[in-house]
C-alpha cells in the first residue's frame, strides 16, 4: 500500500505499523516525532499503530536551533 | 564570603531542574557539530535549545542529539517556525515526543523580518501548554505587564528580549527589563540580542536570573574562546549583582583623602 511521508509517496507492506515504516525509511528514530493525518502518535504506540492506505504522515526531527 | 562559596549557594531553580550555570545557549548557526560541542562545553551551559523540522526525505541529517545528551546537556526544544498559538502547541507536543521532555521554549514570531514575538498568541499558547503539564519558558518582548500575565498563566520562567534575535545589539530594553526583574516571582532569562560578553554581564548585574546566548557565540571568530568569555562574563555579572553594586552620583566623590599636602611648606 502507499502512504505519504512529508509529501513523498512511500510503498510499504499492508498493515505496516509506524515502527515498520520508520525501519523501512532507515531514518534515525532518536529525536523524531510523527503525526498521522495531523494526530501525533506517541512513541509508545509506534509498534502497534497500524497505517492505512493514503495516510498522510508528517515526520519531524530535532535539529540545531536557538 | 569567597566567590566559590557564593556560587555554591547560588543555584538557579526552574521547575524540576537546578542549574549551577546561568548561561543558557542555543545550538544554531555553528559551522560544524564539533565546534558546537566544544563551544557548549566551554560555555559550561547546562541547558541548550533545539529546534524541530520536517525530516528531509532525500538527505540524511547529522544526529546532533547524541553528543548533546552524552555531554549531560538538558534540552530545551523551541517552537520556532510557529506563527500562531495552534502551531506552537502542535510543535511543543511534537517536541515532547521527539526529545522526551516537557520543557519548551515557546516562541511565536509571525514576521520573519524582525522575528518579534506575538504577545497575544504567546499568552494563549502558554496557558494551554502550562495546563497540559509543560514547563513553559516563553520568549517575549520586554513587556512587564505581559510577563505578569505569563506568570499567572503558570509559566516556569519568562524570556524577555534585549534586542531582536541575532541582532547582537545588546540590552536595548534595559528600563523595561529592570521592571520585569523587579516584579517577577519566576526566573527572568534575558534572551535575544546579547551580542558580547559585556551585554551578558550587564543583564546579570541588573539581576537577571540567566541569559540565553546563541548567535554571538556561534558566529564569533573563535566560537569556543568566545563561549568561555561569555561564561566568565555571566559569572562576573552575577557576582557583581550578589555583591551589591555601588550607587552612582553626578558629582565626583574622591577616592583619595583630599589632604592639603601639595600646599604644605608654603
Amino acid at each position: 500500500m502507499n502512504v505519504i511521508v512529508n509529501e513523498s509517496p512511500v510503498e510499504i507492506a499492508e498493515n505496516s505499523t509506524v515502527e515498520q515504516l520508520l525501519n523501512h525509511l532507515d531514518k534515525p528514530l532518536k529525536g523524531c516525532a510523527l503525526a498521522v493525518n495531523q494526530s501525533i502518535i506517541s512513541r509508545s504506540k509506534w509498534s502497534e499503530y497500524k497505517l492505512r492506505e493514503g495516510d498522510q504522515i508528517s515526520l519531524f526531527q530535532a535539529i540545531a536551533g536557538g | 564570603m569567597l566567590f566559590n562559596e557564593m556560587i555554591d549557594n547560588d543555584q538557579l531553580v526552574i521547575a524540576d531542574k537546578t542549574f549551577t550555570s546561568r548561561l543558557f545557549t542555543g545550538t544554531g548557526k555553528f559551522n560544524d557539530q564539533q565546534t558546537m560541542i566544544d563551544a557548549l562545553q566551554a560555555s559550561q551551559s547546562q541547558l541548550v535549545t533545539m529546534a524541530l523540522k520536517r525530516v528531509d526525505m532525500q538527505h540524511k541529517d547529522d544526529d546532533i542529539l547524541a553528543p548533546l545528551i552524552k555531554n549531560g546537556m538538558n534540552l530545551l526544544p523551541n517552537t520556532s517556525g510557529a506563527r500562531n498559538a495552534k502551531e506552537a502547541i502542535f510543535a511543543a507536543q511534537l517536541a515532547r515526543e521527539a526529545l522526551q521532555t516537557n520543557w519548551v521554549k515557546l516562541e511565536i514570531h509571525p514576521d520573519p523580518k524582525y522575528l518579534l514575538p506575538d504577545p497575544i498568541e504567546t499568552l494563549k499558547a502558554a496557558e494551554a501548554l502550562a495546563n497540559d503539564g509543560f514547563v513553559v519558558l516563553p520568549y517575549v518582548h520586554a513587556d512587564p505587564v505581559l510577563c505578569k500575565h505569563l506568570e499567572a498563566a503558570g509559566c516556569a520562567a519568562v524570556m524577555p528580549l534585549g534586542a531582536p534575535i541575532g541582532s547582537n545589539k545588546g540590552i536595548k530594553t534595559r528600563d523595561f527589563l529592570e521592571i520585569i526583574i523587579e516584579q517577577a516571582n519566576i526566573p527572568v532569562v534575558v534572551d535575544a540580542g546579547i551580542g558580547s560578553p559585556s551585554h551578558a554581564a550587564l543583564a546579570m548585574e541588573m539581576g537577571a536570573d540567566a541569559v540565553l546566548v546563541n548567535t554571538a557565540m556561534a558566529v564569533a571568530g573563535n566560537p569556543v574562546a568566545m563561549s568561555e568569555a561569555f561564561a566568565k562574563a555571566v559569572q562576573a555579572g552575577r557576582q557583581a549583582y550578589l555583591s551589591g553594586l555601588a550607587g552612582q552620583s553626578n558629582r565626583a566623590i574622591a577616592s583619595s583623602p583630599l589632604t592639603a599636602f601639595l600646599e604644605a611648606g608654603k
